[in-house]
C-alpha cells in the first residue's frame, strides 16, 4: 500500500534500537521496572469481563485476583504505560504522515484472511505471554537486558517459533 | 544510590503513573518510528530480507544493559534492586514453550503484543484485531489455568541471571553480549544485502553499495561506536572501589528477627502476611497478632504460588524450621522465616520483659524500650515506666518490597 502523502521514512534500525534502549533504561532507572504490554492488556480484558459478567470474573480465580475486594484491575502502572504507548504511536504515525485506517498485508492475501490470521495469532500470543510471564516487551526486551536467564530462553524460543512457522504462512507476506 | 526512584511506586504513586504515561509515550513513539506499526515490516524479519526487528531489539537490549552496568558501576543505581523488581523468575519449560508459541503467533498475526498496540493506534485494522486477539488470549489463560497450573510452575529456577550461571562479573557478561550483538548486526546487514530483491546498480563512480545500505552505514558506525564506548566504560567501572550493597540481604527467602517483625507489624501491617505453621491448637492459644493459623500440612492448599506478591510472607513455625517449605518458596514475593520460630516471638513479645539495661548504652536502651512497648501492646500489660533517656525504637525495618514481575 502506497501512501498518497509523502511519509517520513522510518528511522535507521540502529538509531531506533538505541533510542528504544534509552527509553527502557530510563524506565528501569526511574520506575525500577521494565516496559511491558501483555500484562496491561490482560488487566484491560479482565476489566471488560468484570463489567459484563461480574459473577463470572469473581468465580475465575485468576480474574478474581485482580478484582478482589473492590480492586480496580486498571490501577496498575503498566496500564498507564500502555496508554502512553498508544498515544506515542498515534503522535508518531500522525507526525510522520502514516496515520490512516487500513489493513497492512502482503500482495497475495485477502483482507478477510489477513484479519482472521491476525486474530488467531493474537490469541495464541496472549496465551503464550501468560505462560512465559511476559511478552516480547516485558520478557524478551526488559528481562533480556537485565540478563535474566528465563528471558533469554524465551527470546531464543520466540525467534525459533517464528522461523519454524514462517514457511507455512509465507503467502500472507510475500 | 539515586536510582531506582522507589518513591514513585510508593508514596508518590500518582506522580509515578503520570511518569508511566510519559515513558510509555516514548516506547510507542520509538516503536512506530522504527516501523513496528506495520506487520509486513515485522514479518520480514522471519524471511531474512529485513532484519529491523532483530537490530532494534538487540540494539535496545545492549543499550539498556550497558547503560545499567555503567550507572551501577558509578554507584548511581542499585542494579540488584532493579534486577529483583524488574526481572521475573525463571521457569524453564513454560518460558520455552511460551516463547515458541509466541513466535508462531508473531509470524501468523504479524505483530507481537506491544507492536500490535502501536499498529492499532496508527490506524492499522490488522493491528487492532491482533490486539483484541491478544486480550482474548490472556483471558483464555485464566480459564484454562487450573489445568495448566503444574506446567506453568515447572522448571522453576528462581531469579537467575546469565552471569550467575557462568560465574562471571555482570559487566563482563554485558560486554560479551555487546560484542556478540555487534557481530550479529554485521552479519544481519550482510544477509539483508544478499537477499535484497534488486541487486543495486553501481552508483556513478562512487560505490557499488545500494543507497539504502550506504545510508545505513553512517548511523550504524555512530551507534556502534557509542555502544562499544559505553561497554568499555562499564568494564572500566569494575576497577572502581566496590560500593556496598544497599541492604544486607536481598535473598528472596531470608530470616527475620522477632524485634524486626514486631517493628514491621507496627509500621506497615498491610505489607506483611504472617502464617503460623504450628498445629492449629497451639496457634489458637497464642500467636503473632494478625497471623493466620495454617498448619504446615495445609500450606499447599493456600495457593501461595499464585497469590499476589504485594505482601511479604512471614512464616512462623515451632523452632524446627530450617528452610522455607516448597509451597512457600513458590510464592512470587518475598518470604521471611521468623528466626527462632514462635519461641523467639514469645520470649520477645509475650514474656515479661527483662529489667532495663544500663542507661549509658543508648542502643540497648532503645531496644529495650521498644520491647516493652510491644509487650504492653500485645499482652495488654501496663508498660514499665520509661527511663530518662529518649530515642527512637531500634530495629530498622527492612527495605520495602517493590512489586515485581513484568507479565
Amino acid at each position: 500500500m502506497q501512501a498518497a502523502t509523502p511519509e517520513t521514512p522510518f528511522w535507521n534500525p540502529y538509531v531506533a534500537g538505541f533510542a528504544l534502549g534509552l527509553v527502557l533504561l530510563s524506565t528501569f532507572l526511574i520506575m525500577g521496572n521494565g516496559l511491558g504490554a501483555s500484562g496491561a492488556v490482560h488487566r484491560i480484558g479482565v476489566t471488560g469481563v468484570a463489567a459484563v459478567a461480574p459473577e463470572h470474573a469473581a468465580r475465575v480465580p485468576m480474574m478474581a485476583e485482580l478484582t478482589d475486594k473492590g480492586a480496580n484491575p486498571l490501577d496498575d502502572w503498566l496500564v498507564f504505560e500502555v496508554l502512553g504507548a498508544l498515544l506515542g504511536g498515534l503522535v508518531a504515525s500522525y507526525s510522520a504522515g502514516r496515520l490512516k485506517l487500513g489493513v497492512i498485508r502482503g500482495p497475495r492475501i485477502s483482507i478477510a484472511s489477513r484479519l482472521l490470521l491476525a486474530v488467531a495469532g493474537g490469541v495464541l500470543m496472549g496465551v503464550a505471554a501468560r505462560f512465559a510471564r511476559g511478552c516480547t516487551s516485558g520478557q524478551a526486551l526488559s528481562g533480556g537486558s537485565l540478563l535474566s536467564a528465563g528471558s533469554w530462553i524465551f527470546m531464543m524460543a520466540v525467534f525459533g517459533g517464528g522461523y519454524a512457522v514462517a514457511w507455512f504462512v509465507r503467502r500472507q507476506w510475500r | 544510590m539515586l536510582f531506582p526512584l522507589t518513591s514513585l511506586v510508593a508514596e508518590h504513586r500518582e506522580l509515578g503513573l503520570v511518569v508511566a504515561v510519559a515513558l510509555g509515550f516514548g516506547f510507542g513513539f520509538v516503536l512506530e518510528r522504527a516501523g513496528f506499526g506495520r506487520s509486513t515490516k515485522l514479518a520480514a524479519q522471519f524471511y531474512f530480507y529485513d532484519m529491523t526487528v532483530f537490530k532494534v531489539m538487540f540494539g535496545a537490549i545492549v543499550t539498556t544493559m550497558v547503560g545499567l552496568a555503567v550507572f551501577s558501576g558509578l554507584g548511581l543505581a542499585d542494579l540488584k534492586a532493579i534486577q529483583e523488581s524488574g526481572a521475573s523468575e525463571t521457569f524453564v519449560w513454560p518460558m520455552l514453550v511460551g516463547g515458541l508459541l509466541l513466535g508462531a503467533g508473531f509470524i501468523v498475526s504479524g505483530y507481537c503484543p506491544g507492536t500490535s498496540l502501536v499498529a492499532a493506534s496508527s490506524g492499522n485494522i490488522d493491528g487492532m484485531v491482533a490486539f483484541g486477539g491478544v486480550m482474548v488470549g490472556t483471558l483464555v489463560f485464566d480459564w484454562i489455568f487450573p489445568w495448566v497450573h503444574d506446567f506453568h510452575m515447572s522448571g522453576a529456577l528462581g531469579q537467575v541471571f546469565l552471569h550467575d550461571l557462568l560465574g562471571i562479573p555482570q559487566a563482563v557478561m554485558a560486554a560479551g553480549v555487546t560484542v556478540m550483538a555487534l557481530s550479529l548486526f554485521l552479519g544481519a546487514d550482510k544477509v539483508e544485502a544478499m537477499l535484497a530483491r534488486k541487486p543495486p546498480a553501481p552508483a556513478d563512480g562512487e560505490t557499488a553499495v545500494a543507497p539504502t545500505v550506504r545510508d545505513a552505514l553512517r548511523p550504524r558506525r555512530l551507534v556502534f561506536a557509542i555502544l562499544l564506548g559505553v561497554a568499555v566504560l562499564g568494564l572500566g567501572t569494575l576497577a572502581l572501589p566496590a560500593t556496598p550493597p544497599a541492604s544486607p540481604s536481598r535473598a528472596r527467602v531470608a530470616w527475620i528477627a522477632a524485634p524486626t517483625l514486631a517493628q514491621r507489624l507496627l509500621d506497615q501491617p498491610w505489607q506483611v502476611r504472617v502464617l503460623d505453621l504450628r498445629d492449629a491448637k497451639a496457634c489458637e492459644e497464642q500467636r503473632v497478632p494478625g497471623s493466620e493459623c495454617t498448619p504446615l500440612a495445609t500450606l499447599d492448599k493456600l495457593g501461595l504460588a499464585t497469590a499476589p506478591a504485594d505482601r511479604e510472607l512471614v512464616l512462623v513455625a515451632g523452632d524446627a524450621l530450617k528452610k522455607a517449605p516448597a509451597a512457600a518458596r513458590a510464592f512470587p514475593g518475598r518470604v521471611w522465616l521468623l528466626q527462632g520460630g514462635f519461641p523467639a516471638w514469645k520470649a520477645f513479645a509475650l514474656d515479661k520483659p527483662p529489667a532495663a539495661p544500663d542507661a549509658s548504652d543508648a542502643k540497648a536502651l532503645n531496644a529495650w524500650k521498644f520491647q516493652v512497648a510491644v509487650n504492653s501492646a500485645v499482652t495488654g500489660a501496663k508498660p514499665a515506666p520509661p527511663p530518662a533517656a529518649s530515642g527512637s525504637p531500634a530495629g530498622a525495618a527492612p527495605k520495602k518490597k517493590k512489586k515485581g514481575g513484568c507479565s
